[in-house]
């Protein structure tokens, strides 16, 4: 079920990405033969840009792919590495709490007082904070379900992450 | 003492910034160093488009505001930025202060937002120059590809121009690959950003500004002043006004010069032809009309307060001159 | 409350979690939240914890939002997706093939391409992280597919993006020249020759390497014919032309720098499913990762932004520069103490929030020193970009370690940047001894 959904969003970050870059072109496009254009381009990539960045969030993060530094933590046994990675999430579900009740006090903000973008078209500011509270909030959700699997797994003897033989160091 | 943080998002040179930081000494003095403010430049706190929300929810105690990114909570400001036919700079930011300091509905508005209005610190009369090619009269707007911004790049777009979108630090480069054939601009910035290299005309269009940019204040950081701070700073805001217009009409004038020198063209757009862009643009100013109403303020009744005021200080201008020109 | 002792236990606490294998975003983003938090509660002077909920939030969501709500940034999706794009339609493979059979009897051949194509590219963007991300989809993998050394084949990459932003377009000379009200395309003119020391240095220390450590770049052995070498140039004209689409473009005045990632996102498209080696499954695929890789480095950008706002909070960079003038040192020992500030600064915060935070103080110190502000600009902004791979905070290493996944850990790029980041000191002391190399060009004008 969350894995479909993360799919799903991941599909509409990649449609926002073809969608801001088919605006660009097409509007030089225009320019540069018809001598017209798309108003109010800037803003639309904007918003797309938000759907580009935040959607794929929670597919990041059950993928991984959050990049860290294992330099140090190679040192540990392969236990205290997997607890590092409970706390790494849990480090992770704490940032990114303020950044919802921000995103939730923003949204309604700019529902309530109807606020716009100045431009041709007057465009909404509401679609890209709606999706960046969207897209925050399940990647906190994700990270969440992932942190208790974690520990799950701990407890059941289970490894978190993999367990590749010791690269020996090359001399730098 | 208290210690304001102010939040601003441009950098500390040109006159925007000396006129912020005669202002912030000026409070100091006025209170006699009882209160001071601690500039963060750069938009290190808050870019421009969050300025209100982050002034509002006291990330900065007080900071810089331009209505254009805020068209909705702003609107009354916004009337600052209308082409209504001005290009003396005193002249429309005293305007532009008073309406602001004066207007209760105004007073009110702001204070649903949690802010309180400080004083005004615009940029200034809009002009236009082009590469390659000149506007002399309205008609050869249309096909040109113009960088223009506001209601006055909306009324490019009415006379047929392409309006394109980019910011005005890559104009330069914008004018000179030959991407756009015109730029929206003010004259100070055309010399600080060094565009008489890439220009051959200058279009002098004495047809409106944009000048809803302004300090504002958190409502409860406001609140907790004193009676005798609180005067200082609408003393000192109000004094922002004069200051800025001094030092960006010099700065104007010094500009024209910088142009002529490198061969730019300046042309003066005929009365008639600038009729027809105040004429052409009235709608604009009746889509803001609407907008004001809608947000609880008389549109209307701004506007001709506003006018009014721009009268009122057009006359003592002539009558007095400017007030650093008086001894 | 102690700003500036706040803004230093952030630091460290920074390092900690980083070496508690907390992800990087997840470190800056927390570390500078409970920071902000902290300053924002005592900010009256006793402790009220009531009133910093709300400022902190604002300070967070804007200074997040406000990164990837960003017209100039969508150039960043846009690179990474032709890099991804361009690998599956078998462009990039081309023109690898073609370096590796040309510069067969060069050691290293296929490396000193690779910086030599992030030269190229820097001329087409005026972002370091566009040109790492775009560069390190498109070198590195094939590097690693030619069995180079894993820290060469990242390292190489991650070190020649850092010249984005010292050969012009360059979004770092634009934001100092706003700063230091100094012209923009004298600042540009001044980080050509700069910029070519560099790329010329990055060159050296491939050759140096691969000369020390011939396993690190396996030669090809097979007999090369004219013929073969004539047929792979020919095999890479998708990518001679996308080159030549992107800085025809722009440089005629068709579209803008921004547009031109787009328009050569279709471009290759185009000429992926013309030369029927796209499918629009492995256009989707593409898609995806670009996706995904673009968001994991939006993350950390965005921790580093929050991060940035927090230390302006703090106070910490004003202080430094008002010890720095206090000291009134020597013109020499200022201009070192200075690099050993931005280099300090760069290892955790990014370069535009760097400048923000102590131009507005430096400038007016270095110009009591009399120093020409072009030359010092570039010394700034080289500054800056060695930042961009020095540990623990470095974008550029995070961008090449997003490209190649679990195959090469962070470590072992950093280990391979050290190399290059001799060089760079080297080249710094250059820049900074001789004024003449930057202010050359900027007298022609
Ligand atoms: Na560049
Ligand atoms: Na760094």
């Amino acid at each position: 079920m969350l894995a479909r959904l993360e799919r799903l969003l991941l599909d509409l970050a990649v449609i926002a990405v073809i969608g801001l870059g088919l605006l660009i072109t097409l509007s030089v496009i225009l320019r540069a033969t018809l001598n017209s254009g798309i108003p109010d381009t800037v803003v639309m990539v904007t918003e797309l840009m938000v759907a580009a960045i935040v959607l794929p969030l929670a597919a990041t993060t059950a993928a991984r792919a959050h990049i860290v530094v294992e330099f140090v933590s190679n040192y540990l046994p392969w236990r205290a590495q997997d607890w590092l990675v409970v706390f790494g999430s849990a480090v992770g579900l704490a940032a990114l709490a303020p950044l919802i009740w921000a995103g939730w006090r923003e949204a309604l903000h700019v529902i309530e007082s109807g606020s716009f973008f100045f431009g041709q078209l007057s465009l909404p500011k509401w679609p890209g904070r709606v999706i960046f509270l969207f897209g925050i909030s399940f990647c906190w959700i994700r990270l969440a379900v992932m942190m208790l699997g974690d520990i799950a797994a701990i407890r059941a003897g289970r490894p978190v992450i993999e367990r590749a033989p010791h690269i020996p160091q090359e001399e730098i | 003492e208290t210690r304001l943080f102010f939040g601003e998002a441009g950098p500390n040179r040109g006159a925007r910034a000396e006129t912020l930081n005669w202002f912030v000494d000026d409070v100091a003095r006025r209170t006699e160093g009882q209160l001071v403010f601690d500039i963060q430049w750069g938009g290190a706190l808050f870019k421009a488009g969050a300025a209100a929300q982050s002034i509002a929810d006291s990330v900065a105690d007080a900071g810089t505001i331009i209505a254009v990114y805020f068209p909705q909570e702003m609107v009354a400001y916004g009337v600052a930025d209308l082409p209504i036919k001005n290009s003396d700079a005193w002249v429309g930011l005293r305007a532009t202060d008073e309406l602001m300091r004066g207007s209760d509905a105004i007073k009110q508005n702001l204070a649903d937002q949690n802010l309180v209005y400080i004083g005004t610190f615009t940029t200034s009369a809009v002009h236009i120059g082009c590469k390659g090619t000149a506007i002399r009269s309205v008609d050869e707007i249309e096909g040109k590809k113009v960088r223009g911004v506001g209601a006055y790049g909306k009324t490019f777009a009415d006379f047929g121009a392409n309006l394109v979108s980019m910011s005005i630090y890559d104009a330069y480069q914008g004018l000179d690959s030959g991407l756009i054939d015109c730029s929206q601009g003010y004259s100070y910035a055309v010399a600080a950003l060094k565009q008489q290299e890439v220009m051959d005309s200058y279009t002098l269009l004495d047809w409106g500004q944009v000048g809803a940019l302004g300090v504002f204040m958190n409502k409860q950081s406001y609140d907790a002043l004193d009676d005798a701070q609180k005067e200082a700073l609408a003393a000192s805001g109000a004094g922002m006004a004069d200051k800025m217009a001094e030092l960006i009409t010099a700065d104007n004038e010094a500009a024209i010069e910088t142009m002529k020198e490198a061969g730019v063209e300046i042309i003066e757009l005929p009365e008639a032809e600038r009729d027809r862009l105040v004429e052409r643009s009235s709608s604009y100013i009746d889509e803001w009309v609407a907008q004001a109403d809608a947000a609880g303020l008389d549109g209307a009744g701004l506007l001709e307060e506003y006018r009014g005021l721009l009268e009122k200080y057009g006359q003592e201008r002539d009558a007095e001159g400017y007030p650093w020109t008086r001894n | 409350m102690d700003g500036t002792l706040v803004g230093l236990v952030a630091f460290a606490a920074v390092i900690g979690l980083l070496a508690l294998r907390v992800p990087i975003a997840f470190a800056l983003a927390g570390v500078a939240s409970v920071g902000t938090f902290v300053i924002f509660a005592f900010r009256t002077g006793a402790f009220a914890p009531e009133r910093a909920f709300r400022p902190t939030s604002s300070l967070v969501f804007s200074n997040s939002f406000d990164l990837i709500h960003s017209y100039d940034l969508s150039m960043i999706p846009l690179f990474v997706a032709l890099g991804h794009i361009a690998y599956k339609a078998d462009i990039t493979t081309a023109i690898y093939h073609a370096a590796r059979v040309w510069l067969v009897k060069v050691p290293g051949g296929v490396a000193m391409a690779s910086v030599l194509g992030c030269g190229g590219f820097s001329a087409i963007t005026g972002s370091s992280i566009a040109c790492a991300s775009t560069m390190g989809r498109i070198c590195s993998p094939e590097m690693l597919r030619l069995g180079y050394d894993k820290r060469l084949a990242t390292a190489s990459v991650a070190a020649g993006g850092t010249l984005g932003s010292l050969i012009p377009p360059s979004v770092l000379f634009i934001i100092y020249g706003i700063f230091t009200e100094t012209s923009i395309s004298k600042l540009f003119l001044a980080g050509v020759i700069p910029g070519l020391i560099s790329l010329a240095g990055f060159l050296i220390v491939i050759f140096v390497w691969v000369k020390r450590d011939p396993a690190a770049a396996p030669a090809f052995t097979g007999v090369i014919t004219a013929r073969e070498k004539a047929r792979a140039a020919l095999d890479s004209w998708p990518a001679v032309a996308l080159f030549v689409i992107i800085v025809g473009g722009i440089y005629g005045g068709i579209f803008t720098a921004t547009e031109a990632a787009a328009v050569c996102v279709s471009a290759a498209v185009i000429i992926g499913f013309a030369q029927r080696k796209l499918t629009f499954r492995a256009l989707w695929e593409a898609l995806r990762e670009t996706c995904i890789q673009t968001t994991s480095i939006f993350l950390i950008a965005a921790g580093a932004k929050i991060f940035v706002a927090f230390i302006a909070l703090t106070g910490v960079a004003p202080d430094i520069v008002t010890a720095v003038t206090e000291a009134q040192l020597s013109a020499p020992l200022l201009l070192a103490a200075i690099a050993v500030i931005y280099l300090l600064l760069g290892m955790f915060l990014d370069p535009i929030g760097i400048m923000v935070l102590t131009l507005p103080l430096m400038v007016p110190l270095v110009e009591t020193y009399g120093f020409d502000l072009i030359w010092f600009g570039v010394v700034v902004i080289k500054l800056l970009e060695i930042g961009l791979i020095t540990p623990p905070v470095g974008l550029n290493v995070f961008v090449i370690a997003g490209v190649v996944g679990k195959e090469v850990p962070i470590d072992r790029i950093f280990s391979g940047i050290l190399r290059f980041l001799s060089i760079d000191v080297l080249v710094l002391v250059l820049i900074m001894s001789f004024p003449v190399l930057s202010l050359l060009l900027p007298a022609t004008m």
